[in-house]
């Protein structure tokens, strides 16, 4: 017996006949799962809405009762914003840049040792670099002061970069480790069959597969470096403070500035928000310390 | 066909497992140094200061020389019910914290696990809390959001008949732990996601054939496949909540009173305020002993989620 | 236990691209094993899947026991399936993961217990397994664990995609015929997966060969290897393959290692009437018949291939471009490179379309 396909096609196509309950409950359940997941979207995106809606305010427009929706928009906060965030700026971006280069240059030699051709006891050195991501650098502030003070780098570039190179490195360690344990085996010993030594290993195989993971790397320092306020606070004054310390000090103590405030933390949050968009996916892995691919 | 005469057994030989040279040693050690030394120095130093600094009287806006007085810091600190007041009012801030968003989180990653028009729109939108400068994101909610004459949320809190409250002053505590999870649930959400969308499809379509509804889909498939991911979550969020400092300086100045001194802030007050170097040192030594303890049983669980990863 | 049906059952994921599954008709007969068979993107599983109701249909119905559950979700069709991955609930035990779906059924504990427990015997499952997690077992137990949650359920029809690809070659065999056994004893109608046709001949009553979504031949496995409806049925079938060459028409039959073969009058008839100047000739390596130099088709021994019963010659016929294997004693085969002759009966000879793959006069 043989049998082939004698068309006796429903003319009826199958979505007309799905039973008009199914279909009501079917097409109901989507559009009330979109609108809520939108509701909850926009709920949570709100404040940075208004913040940035705020920034173009003249402060007479800000403050008002109720809270202004429409109003004629000014780019006035913005040019008191770029007026007086010149120093602060350039200190933080050289303090982010240099910390996360030094993050790098320190990080992957290190993960290397403790992935690819691990050291004896690189269990307890893995532990080693986490701890210290756990004891909270708060408890050595006084001391810490004390000692900038006396070596001369109170208020000085440098105190910071050194130490957010010190807050950043544990977690690039881990997070540039779970890179390396990506690359394939087999790669690695293609390599060494033939003939590759360990600089020749890391700069030719290790580095072009791990490029991609040592961008959210440092994606992930600069956004840390980048929004640091305790250490520049306690730690510099005029010579050297970031950009977490202007937005503090546009907080005056008399009268109430919300549509500059508005403005300079928008000018300051833009940068990290478009690399997080972009970065997503890195953005979770980096967090996790490499814990959640 | 030749035959074997001599069937004299084989001589011993002793075999034993190649060890790994003084110089391979240090071969694999070079690498790890340059960051090894560099942590030791910049990390352990400091406390080592501070140990030292702990049992000393040492005000550095007076003029008097650092001198030893034994643990009467020690002493200060325990007696000291500022201390006590805002290491609960740590433990409070980041346990309450962490809770809600861990459980808004998995709220939000179940949401944004179904496919629907505009979801990565709706993912990227709830992930800018995260992504915004906390100091940045306190002000504004500090300002612009919670003002009692100008703020956004009185007013959208007016149909259920609230009135310009002052919620930094009547209700300080609440907000500084609102914002760390307005802040942090976008965290908690990511991690659960990830794990939502590491299950294997197929199991699921087996639950669905063996009879299974969404619920008890969840609650028997879903829910024990998630419990290593809330707990990193939970782990993670607690170990960078409880150092919390940039949302109660911008917000509340630890006020009002101190009713929202958390234990970084109170640090930062002795050094800033009463310029007590000695206090602050005994201060800071007891929390990093307190750390310890709590730290030697999270690093334990860290070892075992992430031995889920590698596995 | 029930027949299922598909009704002109369509699957089409793009527009404008062909269907997964194009109007698939199949009756498949209450108790019978049936075995869907193809290459990879034939189908096969996207049918068994709508079938199962995790794959909507885009046309036509599905049937399971006379009752239309087209718009039935799976849980209600009261189907059990075993996946290719197995797909085993990793933080349950064995034993959970056996009695889940009686538990969501609302089965009392005991009957649970009782009904997990002869299925682990059945299909000889140790009782110390029972409390084990999937990933403490090895792969061909989790494949036992697999068929036992099916069987567990004594459902109306057992769905089974490609059970046995994840299994090593010893193991495979071995639990071919436990699974077919198995299905003989428990009478419940089985649809099952595969891409490899010895699993399909061995163990299906019947055998569906489909390709690119249509279906191409529904029979048994005999009438499959002896009445290919077309050359991808007769190349597909049947191991090793059947050697299939395009070969010239002439007045008395067509031309094939140096010889005219005569052509079966049903066959001439139909291609003359098809205007054809060539065909696709198709004889199976066991019809070659090696003879002692007096044989009609000549050729050369390019590679022997000794399995020990018999011997696979790879032979370069006279005048033609592919070579072709024929099935030879194992005791004395030819040597490579020695000339040798066939021989072959006219009515083991198939022919088809040269352009439409259709066998001439089947």
């Amino acid at each position: 017996m043989t049998a082939t396909a004698t068309a006796t096609a429903t003319a009826v196509p199958v979505r007309d006949r799905e039973p008009a309950g199914l279909r009501v409950r079917r097409m109901s359940g989507q559009v009330g799962w979109a609108v809520l997941a939108w509701v909850v979207g926009i709920a949570f995106f709100l404040p940075v809405l208004w913040m940035v809606l705020t920034a173009f305010k003249p402060e007479s427009a800000a403050q008002t009762w109720p809270p202004k929706f429409v109003f004629s928009p000014t780019l006035a906060q913005f040019r008191l914003v770029f007026s007086g965030w010149g120093p602060y700026v350039t200190h933080s971006l050289i303090a982010t840049t240099v910390s996360t280069v030094l993050v790098l240059a320190l990080g992957v030699p290190a993960a290397y040792a403790l992935s690819v051709h691990p050291v004896p006891h690189w269990r307890d050195g893995l532990f080693f670099f986490i701890s210290t991501k756990m004891l909270p650098i708060v408890a050595v502030i006084g001391p810490l002061y004390v000692i900038a003070l006396k070596t001369h780098l109170l208020d000085s570039i440098w105190v910071l970069i050194i130490l957010y190179t010190a807050m950043n490195l544990p977690l690039a360690i881990w997070l540039i480790r779970s890179f390396m344990l990506e690359v394939p085996k087999e790669m690695l010993e293609a390599a060494e069959l033939d003939g590759a030594g360990r600089a020749r290993e890391m700069t030719e195989v290790i580095m072009p597969v791990i490029s991609p993971g040592l961008v959210s790397t440092a994606l992930i320092c600069v956004i840390f470096a980048w929004n640091e306020l305790f250490l520049a606070l306690n730690l510099t004054t005029t010579n050297a403070a970031t950009l977490p310390m202007f937005l503090i000090s546009s907080v005056p103590q008399e009268g109430l500035y919300l549509a500059h405030l508005s403005a300079a933390a928008t000018v300051a949050s833009v940068p990290v928000i478009l690399v997080g968009w972009i970065a997503q996916r890195s953005l979770v892995r980096g967090l996790s310390m490499g814990a959640i691919k | 066909m030749t035959v074997i005469e001599d069937l004299a057994p084989p001589p011993e030989v002793e075999v034993k497992p190649r060890g790994i040279s003084r110089r391979e040693r240090w071969q694999l050690r070079l690498p790890l140094l340059p960051a090894l030394i560099y942590t030791i120095v910049v990390t352990q130093i400091p406390f080592l200061v501070t140990l030292w600094y702990s049992f000393q009287s040492y005000f550095w806006n007076t003029p008097a020389p650092a001198h030893f007085n034994g643990v009467a810091n020690y002493k200060a600190v325990f007696t000291n019910p500022a201390f006590r007041g805002a290491l609960v009012r740590s433990v409070v801030m980041t346990a309450t914290a962490v809770i809600v968003a861990m459980i808004l989180g998995v709220l939000l990653a179940v949401l944004l696990d179904r496919k629907f028009l505009g979801r990565s729109i709706v993912r990227t939108l709830i992930i800018t809390p995260f992504l915004v400068m906390p100091v940045a994101a306190a002000l504004v909610w500090a300002g612009p959001m919670l003002d009692p004459q100008f703020g956004l949320v009185n007013w959208l809190l007016q149909p259920f008949g609230v009135h310009h409250v002052a919620w930094l002053s009547t209700h300080a505590l609440g907000s500084v732990i609102l914002v760390m999870i307005w802040e942090w649930t976008p965290f908690m959400m990511l991690i659960v996601l990830a794990g939502l969308q590491s299950q294997p499809a197929e199991t699921l379509e087996a639950a669905k054939v063996d009879g299974a509804g969404a619920f008890a889909t969840f609650r028997e498939l879903t829910f024990p496949h998630l419990r290593p991911y809330i707990e990193l979550g939970i782990l993670l969020g607690s170990i960078y909540l409880v150092n919390v400092f940039d949302q109660v300086k911008a917000m509340t100045q630890g006020g009002p009173g101190t009713a929202t001194t958390n234990l970084p802030y109170y640090l930062y007050q002795q050094v800033n305020n009463a310029f007590d170097i000695g206090g602050a040192a005994a201060t800071g030594v007891v929390t990093v002993i307190l750390t310890i303890i709590v730290a030697t049983f999270a690093l334990r669980m860290f070892a075992r989620v992430f031995q889920f990863e590698e596995a | 236990m029930a027949s299922v049906k598909f009704v002109s059952a369509s699957r089409v994921y793009a527009k404008d691209a062909p269907p997964a599954v194009g109007a698939l008709d199949l009756d498949i007969k209450d108790g019978e094993f049936m075995v869907l068979v193809g290459p990879s993107g034939s189908g096969k599983t996207t049918a068994l899947r709508m079938l199962a109701g995790l794959e909507p249909l885009d046309g036509g119905r599905v049937e399971i026991g006379e009752k239309d559950v087209t718009f039935v979700p799976p849980k209600d069709r009261d189907i059990a399936m075993v996946f290719q991955n197995y797909a085993l609930y990793p933080s349950k035990t064995v034993a959970e993961n056996m009695g889940f779906a009686l538990k969501m059924q609302h089965v009392p504990k005991a009957d649970r217990e009782r009904r997990v427990r002869e299925a682990a015997r059945l299909l000889d499952l140790d009782d110390q397994l029972l409390d084990r997690k999937p990933k403490a077992l090895s792969g061909g137990q989790r494949q036992r664990v697999a068929m036992g949650r099916a069987i567990v359920r004594e459902p109306k029809v057992f769905l089974m995609d490609e059970p046995l690809s994840n299994l090593d070659a010893k193991l495979r065999v071995q639990t071919r015929s436990q699974i077919a056994e198995l299905q003989r004893r428990l009478g419940i109608t089985t649809v099952y997966v595969t891409h490899d046709q010895v699993e399909a001949m061995t163990m299906g009553h019947r055998v569906a060969v489909l390709r690119d979504g249509q279906l191409q031949q529904c029979d048994t496995p005999r009438q499959l290897y002896d009445n290919p409806v077309n050359q991808f049925v007769a190349g597909f079938i049947g191991s090793p393959a059947m050697n299939l060459q395009t070969v010239p028409i002439t007045d008395d039959g067509v031309q094939l290692g140096g010889t005219t073969l005569p052509l079966p009058a049903a066959v001439s008839a139909a291609a003359r009437q098809a205007g054809l100047h060539e065909l696709v000739l198709g004889i199976r390596p066991e019809h070659l018949h090696l003879a002692d130099g007096s044989g009609e088709l000549r050729g050369e021994v390019l590679l022997v291939e000794e399995l020990g019963a018999d011997a696979l010659l790879h032979v370069r016929l006279a005048g033609s471009g592919d070579p072709v294997v024929a099935r030879a004693e194992g005791r004395k085969p030819p040597a490579q490179g020695q000339p040798v002759t066939f021989n072959v009966q006219t009515e083991d000879v198939f022919a088809f379309h040269p352009e439409t793959g259709a066998r001439l006069a089947g």
